[in-house]
């Protein structure tokens, strides 16, 4: 065990905000805290840090941080020193540790190499790009060598395009550095592609914890299901048999993500297409069954409203050509 | 009415006045220094139709010199002062729990004090005959009143220094507690996790945001110690005195003959303080684009 906190509460006023979190984490392990806006995520994040007390419940690290080993976070947007260079960022906590000066250089060096942007040594934080800040802000929390790294919503300031690299390259330096990292965040994707353990917090407490798998497959309640993404939720009177891996039960009901619920036209079937919208990465109909309205998530293209159609399992589907594309100048 | 015009007419009731009052008086000043328009044209050498550098030449020889430099000492030295004392005391405010905040506005006390009364308060508590002295009497610590240390009067400038600097300290704190509000107060607790003291919070992350804002205070400050007549009128020591009350009793309380003198020294006082800004506004100028720290 590198830290665990257990039954951590915190209310401001009379708004509970944290409601006994207990959460282990393993030295060198990549956590997030994964949950909506108002869960208490950024929360839990500054107990860890030493920002804010819990108002009960217990915080204990197997080694206790301290100034040569600190807790260090990386704050959502930032917070690099405005009227510093980004080699005077980078130094700060080596500064502050009156490191000598040939060894600072050195080991910013390094750092500045490592995160791309030895090249903007001196320029300022307002001359960078937000992911050039994120290293740089990373780059800065990690020279001092911290035991525990918080990141706050790492991916909140990035353009959506760059947010997957920027999970591969946190999770390429959380390995070269061995650093272990807790982020809290909302964009599951980099939270699943970065992360070697994910947690969900749900108002105020944490729903369930596993690998991005052992999550994806089973969340543990239909809250936490439906915060990883649109999910069918089938009556048993369709019944439908899902294979393995392929969705979960509660309350008597089938759930299933879209890509293992299919619709076939079928004349015959049990449902009448009556909407559709195309969110992008999935369609979403409005279906009438016998019993009732159903609204379905489904990667299945050609249904139009009006069409009868069955609801089935799909199987794992065999790869098909990639359609080329115009490339853009 | 052509557009050039109209701006020209729009400006005017700001530039009629600077025109007449500043640039007249600066102008006729600058003139009188030279021995044009001397009130006593009888005397040759101040009313000669030529300009005559003699009032400038007659500084020289004079209390001038040592004037100015004691005049230089008390502005840099009360303006410092001023400075430092507020941006640490604005600091210190700055991190105050909310309700403490509102409280310590206490320190705008100074800004509604008249210099006079500033100049009086700095007389009563430390002049030999004030109420330091006879606290110091009255507990035995001087055997009479007029044996506390001579801090008023003495040469030193210390009464002088000190009035301008407590007046200067709520200007100092007003400004730099404006900048530091706009400071975001995590960039401290980031300083604080990698490591920094509250030494190095406050000298690299408080002092570089407020810098701009105490460069203005200290000029503002600087200039006014400089010139100004009322606080040195009760407080100036006599030889050498300050630059104000030289001129003042060179125009009033001597000779007429006097009078280029008088204003040869202020022609020079506003020429140092044109020529100490533009210094100054380089200085920052090349330290902002260069290291951005003050």
């Amino acid at each position: 065990m590198f830290f665990a906190c257990r039954d951590i509460t915190k209310s401001y006023g009379n708004k509970p905000v944290l409601k006994g979190v207990s959460l282990t984490v393993q030295a060198g392990e990549l956590v997030s805290v994964i949950g909506p806006s108002g869960a208490g995520k950024t929360t839990l994040l500054n107990i860890l840090a030493g920002l804010d007390r819990p108002d009960s419940g217990e915080l204990r690290f197997a080694v206790p941080p301290s100034k040569k080993r600190p807790v260090i976070m990386v704050f959502q947007d930032y917070l690099l020193f405005p009227s510093m260079t980004v080699f005077e960022n980078a130094a700060f906590g080596l500064r502050a540790r009156n490191m000598k000066k040939d060894e600072i250089r050195r080991r910013v060096c390094d750092a500045l190499d490592y995160f791309q942007i030895a090249d903007k040594a001196n320029a300022y934080p307002d001359e960078l790009s937000g992911g050039q800040k994120q290293r740089l802000a990373i780059a800065r929390a990690m020279a001092p060598g911290p035991s525990l790294l918080l990141l706050d919503e790492p991916f909140a300031n990035l353009d959506p395009n760059l947010k997957q690299d920027a999970a591969a390259f946190i999770k390429r330096a959380q390995r070269e550095f061995g650093v272990t990292t807790v982020a809290v965040t909302h964009d599951l994707a980099e939270a699943f592609v970065m992360s070697g353990r994910i947690a969900i917090m749900l108002d105020g407490a944490l729903a369930v914890t596993g690998t991005p798998e052992e999550i994806h497959k089973n969340p543990g309640g239909l809250e936490a299901a439906r915060f990883l993404g649109p999910v069918n939720r089938i009556p048993a009177s369709l019944a439908l048999a899902p294979g393995p891996g392929q969705g979960f039960t509660s309350g008597g009901a089938l759930y299933l993500r879209p890509q293992d619920l299919g619709l076939r036209k079928d004349p015959q079937g049990e449902a009448l297409v009556q909407g559709r919208a195309f969110t992008g990465r999935y369609y979403i109909y409005e279906v009438a069954l016998a019993d009732g309205p159903l609204t379905v998530h489904s990667l299945q293209n050609g249904i139009v409203p009006g069409d009868r159609v069955r609801l089935f399992i799909r199987e794992s589907a065999p790869a098909a050509p990639p359609t080329p594309i115009k490339e853009t100048a | 009415m052509p557009a050039k015009t109209t701006i020209l007419l729009r400006l005017a009731p700001l530039a009629i006045p600077f025109l007449a009052v500043f640039c007249g008086g600066l102008v006729l000043a600058a003139a009188q220094s030279l021995g044009y328009f001397s009130p006593l044209p009888a005397l040759p050498a101040l009313s000669a139709d030529a300009p005559t550098l003699s009032g400038y030449a007659a500084l020289f020889h004079g209390l001038f010199p040592a004037s100015f430099f004691f005049t230089l000492y008390v502005a840099l030295a009360s303006a410092s002062l001023s400075t430092a004392l507020g941006a640490f005391m604005a600091y210190l405010v700055w991190g105050l729990p909310g309700g403490f905040r509102a409280a310590a506005t206490i320190y705008k006390i100074p800004l509604i004090l008249p210099h006079i009364a500033v100049a009086f308060i700095i007389l009563i508590l430390f002049s030999q005959s004030g109420f330091l002295a006879s606290v110091g009497h009255a507990l035995g610590l001087v055997e009479t009143p007029a044996d506390f240390p001579a801090l008023l009067y003495s040469g030193s400038g210390l009464g002088l220094i000190a009035a301008y600097a407590y007046k200067g300290l709520g200007f100092v704190i007003l400004l730099a507690y404006a900048v530091l509000s706009r400071l975001d107060r995590r960039l401290i607790a980031a300083a604080r996790m990698l490591g920094a003291g509250p030494f190095i919070v406050f000298t690299r992350i408080a002092l570089p945001h407020m810098a701009q804002a105490l460069g203005a205070s200290f000029i503002i400050l600087f200039l006014y110690a400089f010139g100004g007549f009322d606080i040195p009128y009760l407080l100036s020591e006599s030889n050498p005195g300050m630059l104000s009350i030289l001129t003042y009793n060179l125009y009033f309380n001597r000779d007429l003959a006097n009078r280029p003198e008088a204003m040869a020294a202020l022609t020079i006082m506003l020429l140092f303080s044109a020529v100490f800004v533009a210094l100054y506004a380089r200085i920052a100028s090349r330290m902002k684009n260069t290291e951005r720290k003050l």
